[in-house]
């Protein structure tokens, strides 16, 4: 359509939902960028066109995730408001209504991975996932780049997409050892099937706009250019802002506005920022503004004179990052081919995941058939703990364009093992067929 | 008697109600280059027809402000904004404006002051101007710089008026009370000198009623009032009909639709258990939005003098109007010649009816055939705009939980169809759509008995945050400090009422019924402990129908 508008806003605060009444996920967490956008007349904009969040169906969630002992038990009804508002940003994309779109929407989901046996980070289930997912499955999209933008490391996002080679999962935080989840170093490449998709770009506390840009144009978009993907996604979190309580990151709203101009993502959902009042009013105007094409010149903070500036430790650490990361990518094929060669026929992991939400310790063992045909299947053994439940279960995954071989093997493994009986719940998640099966 | 008058853009419709009840009704046409001929007209013959001067009120819905602003019979305005950090307005308003310093935040906390210097260099560069207006951003949040920088310029020029953007409209929207103010601004002028002509004739009648004027979301204002808002008084003439349907419907809790199907336009509203819905943003003027608030209307330009025509091998009803009826004289097939020559009306000649659609039809269709063809291009037209009416009120954005998933669908039950176009139509739409219409006696002139009708009404805006001790009402230009102690969204509504009844007071308003319109509350949470609450409270004198001899006027 020739006169699409430029930025369709999913705009949903959800005014009713809260972790706990002094959570940082409150009521109150998006009043004050509501008021600055409905103040500056953002909503009356031509270029601008405000949409309604839909409702995500129990099956647009268990596309991603397998919920333990069920998903519908886990969430409340504003996880499925939220994940529709991600998925009412997509179709107004996909149905070319709007040039791009930004589902600035709560609660958050860059912390929510495939197994979810409760609320970790803030997140029940993956908005961006679930939405990606979806996009695959109602528009036949194939390549995907995400790429991340919270302060902290979207561990969630990258659990889902860790064997797919098919997505990009970009992620810039602040440095594992400095911050919440303590993850995301250069190592976690994706297993080799999928290696070099999963990229971390762990930054030093007291990066400022300067050095983001640094990133950004010299590592970030150069790898966007070869990767080709079909559609960008954006996981916009907003913590990195120099007034965030919960981090110790410089970003201006001008930086991260110019964020948004420079990466031109088709798609933006909204993850973390709890710096309510100094920092979300102003750098949610400052993106939606450069998401549709408008000057955002004079979206600048009242109180800037507070925001640091850059160290040179800092601006030599950036540029090494960025050298070793440039580096890693250009050698990726022959990194995976040694990944391939070491492992044989499964590569498998294990480890244990902790729910800060709720005081759910998780062991989780994994194992990825490394196929030549397809992605592979995955089989996972989870058992969590905390002081009210025990449960585990015995999880078969199979791929949306699986193999005939690894979509049987799935079945047979996960039938072998309700034989032995040890784990309380056997599920495959049959993505190609589009279902859950509870066996 | 409430004497009601209604100037539309082709004819001005006045009626006198006594005890609900019209007594006298007269049409004119409408004199567009002096609309106070029009008024006499109508006032004139009414003072005849009842024999009395003595009315109890003389309301009006005109188009003296909508018609300034379409034909730039507007004055050079002052336009002077403190916009503060956010998106880049230049390009935007409706004039370039006069950027000035100063900034107050979302919480209301004033961020950088404002420079009189500045303030006085902006008199000098608007030395040309006899209107200023002064629009901050987040004024509506504390007032105390556009109260400043309006002394400022009071002091500097003394202008003719200054209209201050957070007294305009008291909601959150810059861009929109900007606009707001610019128009009041920029109308102030013609506006007044009407009001004067109008209140000199009437006394040289020797009729000493006083005067109001209608507003876009159906309530009134005295005349004294409105001279200092006329932006207020844009497209009335769909709010005096909704008002009038009200009026008329009695008891009867409409939920659905009406339809008012004048000469050119049909305007759709829609009802939820006998209320008009309101429109969540303000209407736009001439291309730019304002803060009027107005009821949710869709307006179709499809009518019963709509010209009928081909165009491409296309049959095209309306928009445009080229007279009346070939059936009451005119020169071009109209919708009601269709209606006449079908058979579903009676009106005029209905063998001119018939010629019309002859020049109408193609090769071997005869015009009863053609008329059909022509009715249900009409019927068509309208119930298509009453689906995307629906439509648009099922997008509308919501930003809660609860009413995302425990969505009221809004339910079509039937339609009250007022106007001279409603009595062959309505029933063709009713039908199409399979729901139940009632035609309501005297409908066409449901615009006039609605100005006649409309309960005079006010609203503020009340917000409290606790956490700064401070409460501020922008119509009324104050922010106090709270009062000690717990203070809760009851105390914030009861402090509300007493503001308003001091603004009803002030503006010489009757306060009867009054209705809560916006109200929320939220917990302010700083490291993990609860710092405070802020409420917000939106009250207004509620609109509807004066209820005889319960309410007094004034």
């Amino acid at each position: 359509m020739l006169n699409a508008q430029r930025l369709g806003l999913v705009f949903f605060p959800a005014f009713d939902w809260a972790i706990s009444p002094t959570h940082p996920e409150r009521e109150e967490r998006l009043l004050y960028t509501r008021d600055q956008i409905v103040e500056e007349g953002l909503l009356d904009m031509p270029a601008i066109r405000e949409y309604k969040p839909k409702i995500a169906k129990i099956q647009d969630i268990e596309r991603v995730h397998v919920g333990v002992p069920d998903i519908a038990s886990l969430i409340t009804d504003a996880h499925l408001v939220s994940a529709g508002g991600a998925i009412a940003a997509a179709d107004a994309v996909m149905k070319k209504e709007v040039q791009r779109a930004f589902a600035l929407v709560r609660p958050p989901g860059h912390h929510a991975m495939r197994i979810v046996h409760g609320t970790r980070g803030f997140c029940t289930i993956n908005m961006e996932a679930i939405m990606i997912e979806y996009l695959r499955k109602s528009y036949g999209i194939g390549k995907v780049a995400i790429v991340d933008t919270d302060v902290h490391h979207g561990d969630g996002t990258q659990d889902i997409f860790y064997h797919d080679p098919d997505t990009l999962f970009i992620s810039f935080h602040q440095d594992g050892r400095t911050l919440y989840p303590g993850t995301g170093f250069t190592n976690e490449m994706g297993s080799p099937n999928a290696l070099g998709t999963t990229l971390n770009i762990p930054l030093p506390p007291g990066t400022t706009d300067r050095g983001l840009h640094e990133v950004l144009d010299h590592l970030i978009m150069p790898i966007l250019g070869d990767f080709k993907p079909d559609i960008i996604i954006n996981s916009a979190g907003q913590d990195n802002h120099y007034s965030d309580p919960l981090a110790n990151m410089a970003i201006t709203a001008q930086g991260y506005a110019r964020l948004a101009d420079t990466l031109k993502a088709d798609i933006a959902v909204l993850e973390g920022g709890y710096s309510i009042e100094d920092a979300l009013p102003y750098v949610n105007v400052g993106i939606v503004l450069a998401m549709a094409g408008m000057d955002y010149s004079k979206v600048i903070e009242p109180n800037i004179a507070d925001c640091p500036s850059q160290s040179s430790s800092v601006t030599h650490y950036i540029k090494d990052v960025i050298k070793e990361r440039q580096d890693m990518w250009g050698r990726k094929e022959k990194l995976q081919r040694e990944a391939i060669m070491k492992h044989g026929e499964f590569w498998q992991t294990e480890r244990s995941i902790y729910y800060d939400d709720e005081g759910i310790n998780e062991q989780q063992k994994e194992r990825v058939r490394l196929c030549p045909h397809c992605s592979g299947y995955v089989i996972i053994e989870t058992k969590a703990r905390s002081s009210l439940h025990y449960k585990t279960a015995y999880i078969g995954m199979i791929p949306q364009k699986a193999c005939p071989a690894c979509l049987k093997a799935a079945y047979d493994v996960v039938h072998t093992a309700k034989k032995q009986g040890n784990y309380q719940h056997y599920m495959v998640q049959n993505k190609q067929e589009d279902r859950l099966d509870k066996l | 008697m409430f004497l009601g008058l209604d100037v539309g853009g082709t004819f001005t419709d006045g009626v006198v109600v006594a005890d609900g009840k019209i007594v006298s009704m007269v049409k004119t046409p409408t004199t567009k280059e002096n609309l106070l001929q029009c008024i006499l007209t109508v006032v004139d013959k009414m003072v005849e027809d009842t024999g009395s001067k003595a009315f109890e009120r003389i309301a009006l819905s005109t188009t003296i402000v909508t018609n300034a602003i379409v034909e730039g019979n507007i004055d050079q305005v002052g336009l002077c904004i403190m916009s503060g950090p956010g998106m880049n307005l230049n390009d935007i308003l409706p004039v370039a404006p006069y950027i000035l310093s100063g900034y107050i935040d979302h919480r209301g906390r004033e961020m950088a002051q404002p420079n009189k210097e500045e303030v006085l260099s902006a008199c000098r560069h608007f030395s040309s101007c006899d209107v200023f207006v002064v629009s901050g951003k987040f004024a509506v949040r504390n007032p105390c710089f556009e109260s400043a920088v309006t002394d400022w310029i009071q002091e500097q020029v003394s202008p003719m008026h200054i209209s201050a953007g957070g007294k305009v409209s008291g909601s959150l929207n810059f861009l929109r009370r900007t606009n707001s103010a610019y128009y009041n601004g920029a109308v102030w002028r013609h506006f007044n000198a009407f009001a004067t002509a109008v209140e000199e004739a009437l006394k040289m009648r020797g009729i000493y009623s006083p005067v109001f004027v209608l507003k876009a979301d159906g309530g009134t204002l005295p005349l004294s009032v409105a001279r200092n808002y006329p932006v207020e008084a844009i497209f009335t003439g769909p709010a005096a009909s909704t008002i009038g349907i009200m009026g008329m419907s009695g008891d009867a809790a409409v939920s659905g639709i009406s339809l008012d199907i004048g000469g050119t336009t049909t305007d759709i509203a829609l009802w939820q258990k006998g209320r008009p819905i309101l429109a969540k943003e303000g209407a736009a003027v001439a291309g730019h939005v304002t803060g009027v608030q107005g009821f949710r209307l869709k307006s179709v330009g499809i009518g019963g003098d709509s010209l009928v025509f081909w165009e491409n091998h296309v049959l095209k009803v309306g928009p445009m109007r080229h007279g009346p009826a070939m059936a009451a004289g005119g020169p071009k097939p109209t919708v009601t010649d269709a209606m006449v020559a079908a058979g579903f009306i009676d009106f005029g000649d209905r063998a001119l009816a018939i010629k019309a659609m002859k020049q109408l039809a193609l090769q071997g269709q005869s015009p009863e055939e053609m008329a059909s063809q022509v009715v249900d291009k009409a019927v068509n037209g309208i119930c298509q705009a009453i689906a995307d009416l629906l439509d648009e009120q099922a997008a509308e954005p919501l930003y809660h939980v609860e009413e995302i998933v425990y969505e009221t669908k809004f339910v079509l039950e039937n339609i009250i169809g007022v106007g001279g176009g409603a009595a062959g139509l309505v029933p063709l739409v009713a039908k199409k759509l399979g729901i139940s219409y009632t035609l309501p006696e005297n409908g066409r002139v449901a615009n006039a008995f609605g100005a006649a009708v409309a309960r005079p009404t006010i609203d503020i805006t009340l917000r409290a945050d606790t956490a700064e001790g401070y409460y501020t009402v922008p119509e009324l230009g104050i922010k106090n400090r709270l009062p000690r102690g717990k203070f809760s969204l009851q105390n914030t509504y009861e402090l509300a009422e007493k503001h308003l009844a001091e603004l009803a007071q002030k503006n010489g308003i009757f306060i009867g019924e009054t209705q809560i319109i916006q109200s929320e509350e939220f917990n302010m949470v700083r490291g993990f402990t609860t710092v405070g609450k802020i409420m917000t409270c939106r009250l207004q004198v509620k609109p509807g129908v004066l209820q005889y001899g319960k309410e007094e006027l004034c």
